[in-house]
């Protein structure tokens, strides 16, 4: 299968990327930046929202940074899961990421930046023409969404990326760099509840770095991924589970975050302040786990059923609460 | 010249045996040394010497034919493969690796509709993009192929419609990949949508636009492409003598080879005006032929070039129209044409397994006896025919061994939809409804409280006899497979006796050896393999045959039988297996049918060499020519080993006067079968047989099932390669793993294929992989060579049930679903809870089975076999065995020609017709040519 055609840019550092950033919109062209391309090229293999440039960031050591509290968005998924610095958690889902092959490929910046999926759109040009195409990727047709039809303002595509809940509950913050000047959020208002626009990056705007509050020791949990195989294939289900000060009276501190399940990963807090509220034990973990069940509205664009997948979540999630009882 | 100096000289002379040269006059002729590189003979190892000729090598099957050629080389000895550095090296080419000078790139323009008449195809626009060197259409080739000359019903271009999403319209050739694709999207064609059928069951009804028409033979007007109905045996004693009965309505998903390597092609026509066509097949012959007919050219104008295949599995043993669309671009542009297939392209070509709908009831009496089976499956064949009227006897027939039947009923039919054609894939037509009826058999045993082993041990039928339906069966090992698995896996401490979630299960298999028939020549008149030797002054031996090494080592058997007649290392053989010009006609890869046929015909090729090599050393040292053997690069006399000839010495004393050696050696299968209306199809010269005992792990909560460890027994008759063997056993049972638990082709509600891809079409991965114990039974085949049967297809058949009947014995559940992936197995653990009132899946309880009386019937029963069973095999006087005799019946005559309730029929009657099954209502229709008769 062959790319459409396109030019690679190369800095060597992060004010020349955003240099030839700003040339680029100025001159009207369109790019997407390009980490490890484990994600991004196979979509341009399949022809889905090809841009005529890319601009790589795989020359600049500034994004290459990795403490305890600072991971740089270029640092690989493999150094990631086997750097001792590493949260013991963050580790287990960087590992669980796709393959050793594609781990020592994809970044961290990518991996937050994972696009969407969807049976109907990650396909061949030949057969996302046979269905006449879909609203991710109308080739100028205006197509419907093939999942929930007759909308038209939505993409469900699904965020399918393994690091981020575990992130989200060691309460991350992104930081983000643009030719107007850098900014700083709490990762988990990073996202934006659409397949397509996903996040909240303007255009000419990158992820530099991720870090984690000085505090990131003291937590412990466990991260579950539901999927077929145990090798490449992507979260249908993903539950992280991070609490901190555990006595008698349950947890101190208690986050729990889903991905896989809808366009983006979700933090839910209303559930664990509910569970915090009146800790019980294990009743309190299986009202939870039920909890984030409910919470969770996963649609059929992936392997496994939405059915299916909303049970695991609740099985996962007391999974991931394990350790909480026995501690 | 004195004493002395002449034996110095002598002693030189002796030393410079690498190469030589003739010097008449001066020195004498010098010896010519062994051959091969290490120029001192290997001592022969007497291990692999044949007991019935004096060695060391136990025989507890008795002697064999081929044991007096048995010269202890490479035979039973596990053997790199040899063409293994080739491609460890990235030096072996496979189709896409062949570069000719000013080659273009095609591409093929593929149907969006799942069916649709074509109104027109414009071709302009592409025409004129610069770099488009050639177009062409249905239009270019009207004439059909097929794999099986019955079923011709393929294009190389879609001719008026198209059939399935992914159907082939056109194709382009231009200098280079891209200038192809954007082509390919200038190419203009204008569709007339049709309705299109999805589902099998709708195959069956009439149809406004039928999706191919058979003219007078189509059936009605249906989409049935084949039914079959068959009833052997004592149909209505099953129902009176039965007292458990199993039924289940089973729905398999279709899967695909999922080979590595995708299909490829270079056409090339030469200022000759000659065809040669590069291609990873596994049936060149077929594609030979194929080619002639559409291009409307000889054969003989035709050279198909087998280039290195990455895995095939069947799913590359059809006649493909890309390789049609290949030649004819390159016809038409007069450069070499390449075509590489995209993944999706491999699906949408696809001719894997079937999906299909199986309805398996079996019987058992009140003596454990498997009184009847009766099996109705209805097979998805999607858009072509392929090799599908062989696959809708085949999951019939083939279930009717090992065990002994007292009846079996089938009705199978085989329906074209709008989906990618199914075809042939390991373990062709055997797979689904094996697993069906080896399930059934756990359950009937749990139905009469009996281990399954122990019923199996005691239904089965012995050496050397005949099944219900009339296949001569040779040599069986079933026995012996069945009882290694259950010491080796532990079964006994095992079985029911794990805890929740922890299971054990069973499964056996039955394949053929080789399919009796060719497809396109009466078998008497013409062999199955031919191979022919050519042994030149430098003791090399060129092997030339047109048996397709698809990687599972077929070049090396062929090799290793030369080598092991002729008595020489493995580098002085080359087998040349490549092209049609130079190899005499092989019928491919299918069928399981290599090594049983080719490494016959090689042998028997090998024999007429090693004569002239005897006559020679008879000849040269006046010895009796009974007593000579051959040992590495030497022939002696066995009883005073100094008096021999060097292999170099024989053979240049036996090409005095004429120079290099020739033999040809054929194959042939003896006749066989009976007469009745698809009695062929199931025939072989012998059968493989396997047991596997698989152990798993489930996840109650999440429906997860985790193969742990396989104990997989194969009777494959005489390991030539136990390498080979073991790689083939752990391969099957990855393979059927897929099938089991994760692989599907999987359609959405619109029709098409969601997951062309190998992220999400599942393939087993390395975690998934158990480990796998491979054992290997010899049952020492007598017309195998060397003993020898198949080891490729059947050992996937068992995997599939064992690992089924160990999620039962785990958490008391029976899929009736393949794949049975971890949402399935849920849904039914699920249900259990619901049916149980459990409300915590891990409070269930794990099945269990107490004994009953059966049990000790059965063992007395099973060894009471095992003692028939071995005199049987050693016993070369033996009288015939018919399928019947469990049930009283004489076993020395068919049970049919003598005893009316078991006479044969191949038509259902008015009274079945009434209420058919599934499959069977395929016969409510009425062949055109008939209702025509009647108007
Ligand atoms: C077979 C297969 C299996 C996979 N399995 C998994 C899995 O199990 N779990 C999982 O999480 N992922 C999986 N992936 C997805 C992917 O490989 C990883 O998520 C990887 O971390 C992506 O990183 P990358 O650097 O390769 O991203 P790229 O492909 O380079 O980029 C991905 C996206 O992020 C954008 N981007 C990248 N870096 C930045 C940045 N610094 N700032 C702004 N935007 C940026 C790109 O423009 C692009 O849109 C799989 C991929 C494959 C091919
Ligand atoms: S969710 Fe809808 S719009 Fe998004 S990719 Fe899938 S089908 Fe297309």
């Amino acid at each position: 299968m062959k790319m459409p055609p396109f030019r690679v840019l190369s800095p060597k550092s992060l004010d020349e990327a955003l240099h030839m950033s700003r040339d680029l919109s100025d001159s009207g062209e369109a790019f997407d930046w390009i980490a490890g391309g484990t994600d991004l090229l196979p979509n341009y293999k399949w022809h889905i929202n090809v841009k005529s440039h890319v601009i790589s960031l795989s020359s600049i050591p500034e994004l290459r940074k990795l403490s305890g509290n600072h991971i740089g968005a270029m640092v690989s998924i493999n150094d990631l899961a086997e750097d001792a610095v590493t949260h013991p958690v963050l580790a287990k889902a960087a590992n669980s990421v796709a393959s050793v092959l594609i781990r020592k490929s994809g970044t961290v910046g990518g991996n937050i930046c994972l696009d969407t999926r969807c049976y109907w759109v990650n396909q061949s040009e030949t057969w996302r023409e046979s269905i006449d195409w879909c609203y991710k990727c109308d080739c100028g047709t205006g197509a419907d969404c093939r999942v929930i039809p007759n909308q038209n303002t939505l993409c469900v595509a699904t965020y399918q990326a393994d690091l981020a809940p575990v992130l989200m509950c060691l309460d991350a913050t992104i930081h983000l760099a643009s030719p107007a000047g850098t900014r700083s959020l709490p990762l988990c208002e990073f996202f934006e509840l659409d397949g397509m626009t996903r996040n909240v990056l303007e255009s000419g705007e990158l992820v530099t770095h991720i870090t984690i509050p000085e505090d990131s020791a003291e937590w412990s949990g466990d991260y579950q991924k539901l999927r077929q195989r145990d090798s490449w294939d992507f979260p249908e289900a993903g539950v992280a589970v991070l609490w901190k000060g555990i006595s008698s009276s349950g947890p101190e501190s208690l986050r729990v975050a889903t991905t896989g399940l809808e366009s983006i990963p979700s933090l839910h807090l209303e559930e664990t302040k509910e569970a915090l509220s009146r800790w019980r034990g294990a009743e309190t973990i299986e009202d939870l786990a039920e909890s984030i069940r409910k919470a969770v509205k996963p649609v059929q664009n992936t392997w496994f059923s939405p059915s299916y997948r909303r049970k695991m979540v609740k099985v996962l999630t007391k999974r991931a609460c394990r350790d909480l009882l026995v501690s | 010249m004195t004493e002395k100096g002449g034996s110095e000289e002598q002693a030189k002379n002796d030393e410079e045996i690498i190469g030589y040269r003739q010097q008449p006059g001066k020195i004498p002729f010098s010896r010519p040394g062994s051959g091969g590189k290490n120029r001192f003979s290997e001592a022969t190892d007497s291990e692999l010497i044949p007991s019935s000729q004096g060695g060391s090598l136990k025989q507890p099957w008795g002697p064999h034919k081929h044991d007096e050629i048995v010269s202890g080389r490479v035979i039973g000895k596990p053997t790199a493969l040899v063409d293994s550095s080739w491609k460890v090296t990235g030096q072996a080419h496979y189709g896409d690796d062949v570069r000719l000078p000013g080659e273009l790139i095609g591409r093929i323009v593929r149907s969006p509709h799942h069916y649709a008449k074509i109104l027109s195809v414009d071709c302009s626009k592409a025409l004129e993009l610069q770099g488009v060197v050639a177009v062409a259409t249905g239009a270019d080739a009207k004439n059909r192929f097929g794999v099986l000359p019955v079923t011709k019903d393929e294009h190389a271009m879609a001719v008026e419609k198209v059939r399935h999403a992914g159907d082939l319209v056109a194709c382009v050739a231009a200098v280079d990949e891209s200038t192809a694709r954007e082509a390919e999207r200038l190419i203009e064609v204008e569709y007339e949508i049709l309705d299109s059928i999805h589902d099998m069951r709708k195959g069956l009804e009439n149809s406004e636009e039928p999706i191919h028409d058979r003219g007078n033979y189509h059936i009605g007007e249906s989409n049935i492409q084949k039914r079959v109905f068959q009833e052997f045996g004592d149909i209505s004693g099953m129902a009176q003598s039965s007292i458990a009965s199993h039924k289940k309505s089973w729905l398999f998903a279709g899967v695909n080879h999922g080979f590595t390597e995708p299909h490829a092609v270079v056409a090339n026509w030469d200022p000759s005006g000659r065809l040669t066509l590069y291609t990873p097949q596994q049936v060149p012959h077929y594609l030979h032929r194929a080619l002639a007919d559409v291009l409307e050219i000889p054969m003989h104008q035709i050279n198909v070039h087998r280039t290195f295949v990455g895995g095939g599995f069947g799913g590359k043993s059809d006649p493909f129209p890309h390789e049609m669309c290949a030649a004819i671009l390159a016809r038409k542009s007069g450069r070499p044409v390449r075509i590489t297939f995209d993944r999706e392209e491999v699906y949408w070509v696809n001719r894997g397994r079937h999906p299909s709908r199986i309805e398996m009831n079996l019987h058992a009496d009140e003596q454990g006896r498997i009184c009847g089976i009766e099996t109705d499956a209805l097979i998805d064949g999607g858009a072509f025919a392929s090799f599908g009227h062989v696959t809708t006897y085949y999951n019939g027939v083939l279930h009717t061994a090992p065990y002994e039947i007292g009846a079996f009923h089938y009705t199978g039919a085989r329906v074209w939809t709008n989906k990618p054609a199914s075809g042939a894939m390991r373990g062709h037509g055997a797979v689904n409804s094996r697993c069906a009826v080896e399930v059934g058999l756990d359950d009937l045993a749990e139905d009469l409280h009996v281990d399954p082993i122990t019923l199996r041990l005691a239904n089965l039928l012995p050496p050397h006899s005949a099944t219900i339906t009339g296949f001569r069966v040779t040599s069986i090992g079933m026995r012996e497979c069945l009882e290694r698995v259950k010491i080796e896996s532990g079964w006994e401490k095992k079985f029911r006796n794990l805890p929740l979630g922890k299971g054990i299960g069973i499964g056996c298999g039955f394949f053929i050896s080789g399919s009796g028939l060719p497809i396109h020549w009466d078998p008497n008149k013409f062999p199955h393999a031919t191979v022919h030797l050519k042994v030149d002054m430098d003791g090399g031996v060129t092997v030339h045959t047109g048996a397709a090494d698809i990687g599972q080592g077929s070049d090396t058997v062929v090799a290793q039988s030369v080598a092991e007649v002729l008595g020489l290392p493995l580098d002085m053989i080359r087998v040349k297996s490549r092209d049609s010009d130079t190899s005499p006609v092989d019928l491919g890869s299918y069928s399981s049918r290599v090594t049983f046929m080719n490494a016959n015909a090689t042998i028997s090729a090998a024999i007429q060499i090693r004569d002239k090599l005897l006559d020679a050393t008879v000849e040269i040292t006046g010895a009796d020519r009974s007593g000579l053997v051959i040992g590495d690069r030497r022939i002696f006399l066995k009883d005073d080993p100094a008096v021999g000839v060097s292999y170099l010495e024989a053979l240049h004393k036996a090409q005095e006067d004429r120079g290099a050696l020739v033999s040809s050696g054929a194959y042939r299968t003896p006749p066989m079968g009976k007469t009745h209306k698809g009695a062929a199809a199931g025939l072989a010269p012998a059968y493989s047989f396997s047991a596997y005992v698989a152990e798993v792990t489930v996840d109650v909560e999440t429906g997860q099932t985790k193969v742990d460890k396989v104990w997989a027994a194969h009777d494959c008759g005489k390991a030539l390669n136990p390498l080979a063997v073991k790689g083939q056993i752990i391969g099957s049972c990855h393979m059927g793993m897929g099938q089991v638990l994760s692989e599907e082709m999987r359609y959405g509600r619109n029709g098409n294929l969601m997951n062309p891809d190998l992220l999400d079409y599942k393939i087993p991965s390395v975690h998934e992989m158990p480990e796998v114990v491979p054992i290997i039974v010899e049952s020492n085949d007598p017309e195998g060579p060397f003993g020898a049967k198949e080891a490729g297809e059947g050992p996937l058949l068992p995997i599939l049930p064992a690992v089924c009947n160990a999620v039962y014995d785990a958490v008391g559940v029976r899929t009736s679903e393949l794949p049975m992936t971890p949402e399935k197995v849920f849904k039914m653990i699920e249900k259990r809870c619901r049916t149980e009132g459990v409300s915590d899946p891990t409070d269930l309880e794990c099945p269990s089975l107490e004994y009953s009386d059966l049990q000790s019937i059965l063992e007395k029963r099973g060894d009471e076999h095992r003692l028939r069973d071995k005199e049987r095999r050693l016993d070369e006087e033996r009288k015939d065995y018919y399928n019947g005799a469990l049930f009283g019946l004489d076993p020395s005559v068919p049970p049919d020609e003598v005893d009316p309730r078991w006479e044969v029929r191949v038509a259902p009657d008015e009274e079945y017709l009434t209420s058919p099954r599934l499959a069977g209502s395929a016969w409510k229709h009425i062949e055109r040519r008939h209702l025509e008769g009647t108007k």
